[in-house]
């Protein structure tokens, strides 16, 4: 089993080929006032207000941003709870009861085109800002910070590798609203005064790259928009393995792409900054995947940015009776974080959640293989790692660039003696820190 | 909606495993892949062969077991027919003892063959703690503990020439670059191991290529080890057959003869006492060709594979020190090793051309 091994079975044929389930008037939505990046918030409402689907209800405070809160759907405001969010902590959330009547801001209005065409770099960068628009493919980075670069991008890449096992929320956003997806990446193109747009893809995903330059061909012929077809391994999403590969740019360790003139955008925050630009739309929905083996109906969802999964897990019919123990997993089955319980909401930032049968596997004392080193995306020995953090030996970690590691899991996958080897490397980078 | 909820229990990322990787697959691979070189053996050289693998086996497997009876006992366990660390399941001792059996020559004696296998794995895997823990090839110990101890003792069938207890590459030892060798063992012959004497389960290269094929297919082990390995043998030969005249089948009877392929196939490859990067697994491969020449053609014995595996095992350590490893090439390291090479050629010619 010496061998490199980026080949991760994916899954994806679970949820793929189905259409999208909308699911957009849940009884109730609870939001997050807290998250990975912001700790703090200030509260513009109370127990029993009315708010207007879109309207601004507090504001997140980060250690170098502000963040607007936005209710998702029309209704009164209830109490203010603690949910488990993706981090493993309990952080506080508002409860909004829906009154099905799905009344607007007045601030949600389409911007008409004459106007958009007008919008340079810095009005872009304010709308983006007070609709809250982070990454999101699961970063959580605020997008209008990256917008406002004052580097020159010669390239915007919108990243749909979603290389992940399993999901298909990306896949399934590009079928049903492509052009959303490329009018985003027109108004980032616009923003940035960037001639050339790319959108990324995985080589055998035919459908999306036929749907893409379908669409583009006969609408938007006149933008150098390009959809590359990218290798079918994991983590091909990384996104300086897509700059690599898409465009032959290598982003070195600990460097920002945008000094080398590249920038990249997840599908749906793509798609989120063409709802913003156009109908001035905070991040009030997302596509998102509910799959697994321990689950009955594996599907992809539309749902209103703080439904919860409870709810969506009823409405695939709930778990699998064959199995005592299982993992509910936010995110991918490689990078994801397991929960301990589904008591857990949609945030914009989680694309999916996959339920699996727990598997518990037996460990072989390490033969050495190599596999795991041979694998490893960011280069890295995981292996030689695995054993400083045994000898507690934080030099050796060190040189060794434990803090270079993505977390991509992919040793832990390939490890022949089935070791949890990311595990004792994410330990390395804890010590080194 | 169903009624009955599991219980949702956390781990750490990733929650998926590589189907079909495991060890205990991949030494069971060795051990299929060498079935064809180790019936060939026992068709060869009759029942000692068989008698000679059966004890080699049996002895490194014995051994494992008591030991670990022993060393569970000493820490209060309650004696269990199959304890936990016994690894036969894992099939690393068979694998061992199947290979060390395979490098004997026909006549050593059974009582020999066992006692060295008892004390090359004691010694090479045991004491260090076990699989994964050993420094160097428990096979090639137990071998090396026969040639130390036993030579004597342990001698190789005569043959149709008379020449007694000789193999091919001893005979060419005692006159360096004469093709006469050739009279008596053709190269197709040494190809195919068909009357060649030699160790049990060394003389069939054709048997053990294709041993190595089915390990490459199944990638259960590093084919960069034996190419390299092979391969400088190889070269090297071939530039002492430039300097010196003799044809092609200088290096082509070196690669053939004696424990070569046997070695960088089957035990230069042990992933446990190899490098674990790339290039140093390159690098490897190449230091134990050059070993295993200078050992061959400047040596007293004729033989330098087992010697040179276990010299190079020693530094493993070095290759891996994480100062100095890196998973991959770059042109500087590149540069360098192609010089190295280049002067490793050097040096043997300008040997050869003093010995000569
Ligand atoms: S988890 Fe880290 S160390 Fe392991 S393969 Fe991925 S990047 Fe390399
Ligand atoms: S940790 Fe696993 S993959 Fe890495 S060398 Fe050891 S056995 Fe092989």
């Amino acid at each position: 089993m010496i061998k490199k091994s980026r080949k991760v079975r994916d899954y994806k044929e679970l949820t793929r080929a189905l259409p999208t389930q909308t699911y957009l008037d849940p009884e109730t939505v609870y939001i997050h006032l807290q998250n990975g990046r912001c700790k703090t918030y200030d509260l513009y409402v109370d127990e029993g207000d009315h708010v207007d689907f879109g309207e601004v209800i507090g504001v997140r405070h980060g250690g170098f941003f502000e963040q607007p809160i936005h209710a998702t759907i029309s209704g009164t405001i209830g109490k203010i709870g603690k949910k488990l969010h993706r981090t493993g902590r309990k952080v506080d959330c508002i409860e909004i009861k829906n009154d099905f009547k799905n009344t607007y801001h007045k601030t949600i209005t389409d911007r008409p085109d004459h106007v958009i065409d007008k919008l340079d770099q810095d009005d872009m960068v304010e709308i983006l800002k007070q609709k809250a628009l982070v990454g999101l493919g699961g970063s959580g980075f605020p997008s209008y910070i990256k917008l406002a670069t004052k580097e020159t991008i010669n390239h915007v890449v919108v990243n749909a590798v979603e290389c992940e096992p399993y999901l298909s929320s990306d896949y399934r956003l590009i079928l049903d609203r492509p052009e959303e997806v490329i009018m985003g990446l027109k108004y980032v193109m616009q923003a940035l005064n960037c001639e050339h747009g790319m959108i990324a893809i995985k080589a055998d995903k035919n459908p999306l790259y036929e749907v893409l330059t379908q669409v583009i061909e006969r609408r938007y012929s006149d933008l150098n928009i390009e959809v590359v077809r990218l290798g079918n391994y994991y983590p091909q999403g990384w996104e300086i393995e897509v700059f690599k590969n898409a465009l032959g740019i290598e982003v070195p360790h600990g460097e920002l792409p945008m000094s080398y003139g590249v920038l990249g955008f997840n599908v749906s925050t793509t798609a989120g900054i063409y709802n913003a630009v156009k109908h001035n739309l905070p991040v009030v929905e997302r596509y998102f995947t509910l799959t697994g083996d321990a689950i009955n109906y594996p599907q992809n969802y539309r749902v209103r940015v703080g439904t919860s999964i409870q709810d969506l897990i009823r409405q695939s019919d709930g778990y699998k009776e064959d199995f005592d123990e299982v993992l509910v997993v936010m995110g991918g089955p490689m990078m994801g974080v397991s929960t301990v319980s589904d008591d857990v909401i949609v945030s914009k930032t989680t694309t999916s959640v996959i339920v699996l049968k727990n598997t518990e596997y037996k460990e072989e004392p390490c033969v050495r293989c190599g596999s795991c080193v041979y694998s490893c995306p960011a280069h890295l020995e995981p292996v030689q790692i695995m054993n400083a953090v045994k000898r507690n030996d934080k030099d050796q970690m060190k040189s060794l660039h434990a803090d270079r590691c993505i977390e991509c899991g992919l040793c832990a996958y390939v490890c022949t003696s089935k070791i949890h080897v990311t595990d004792y490397v994410r330990k390395a980078k804890r010590l080194i820190r | 909606m169903t009624n009955t909820m599991p219980k949702i229990i956390r781990k750490t990322s990733p929650y998926l495993r590589r189907p079909n990787a495991n060890a205990p697959r991949m030494m069971r691979d060795v051990t299929i892949a060498l079935l064809p070189a180790t019936f060939f053996a026992i068709y060869s050289f009759g029942l000692p062969a068989l008698w000679i693998i059966l004890t080699s086996i049996v002895s490194m497997l014995v051994t494992e077991y008591v030991f670990y009876q022993i060393q569970d006992l000493l820490q209060g366990e309650s004696f269990k027919v199959i304890n936990k660390q016994f690894s036969l399941y894992n099939f690393s001792a068979v694998t061992s003892g199947l290979i060390y059996g395979l490098t004997l020559p026909d006549q050593t004696p059974l009582w020999v063959v066992a006692l060295s296998g008892v004390l090359g794995i004691l010694l090479a895997k045991l004491l260090f703690g076990g699989m994964g823990q050993n420094i160097f090839n428990p096979a090639a110990v137990a071998r090396v503990l026969v040639v130390v101890n036993f030579a004597t003792l342990a001698t190789y069938q005569t043959n149709i020439d008379g020449v007694a207890g000789a193999t091919a590459l001893s005979m060419n030892n005692a006159d360096l670059f004469s093709a006469d060798v050739l009279n008596h063992y053709p190269i197709m012959d040494l190809f195919t191991g068909i009357g060649i004497p030699g160790s049990i389960g060394e003389t069939s290269a054709l048997l053990l290529l294709l041993g190595g094929g089915y390990l490459a297919v199944r990638t259960s082990f590093e084919i960069r080890i034996p190419l390299m390995y092979i391969g400088t043998v190889f070269v090297l030969a071939l530039a002492v057959a430039i300097q010196q005249g003799l044809g092609l089948w200088y290096p082509l009877y070196h690669i053939f003869s004696g424990g070569l392929m046997l070695g960088a196939i089957y035990m230069a490859t042990d992933p446990i006492t190899s490098p674990i990067t790339k290039p140093a697994r390159v690098y490897y491969g190449f230091a134990l060709g050059v070993i295993t020449f200078i050992i061959r053609i400047f040596g007293a014995l004729p033989e330098g594979v087992v010697f040179s595996i276990l010299i190079m095992n020693m530094f493993v350590t070095s290759f891996d020190y994480y100062k100095v490893t890196h998973p991959r090439f770059n042109r500087k390291r590149s540069l360098i090793f192609i010089a190295i090479i280049i002067l490793s050629i050097v040096v043997t010619l300008v040997g050869v051309s003093y010995a000569g």
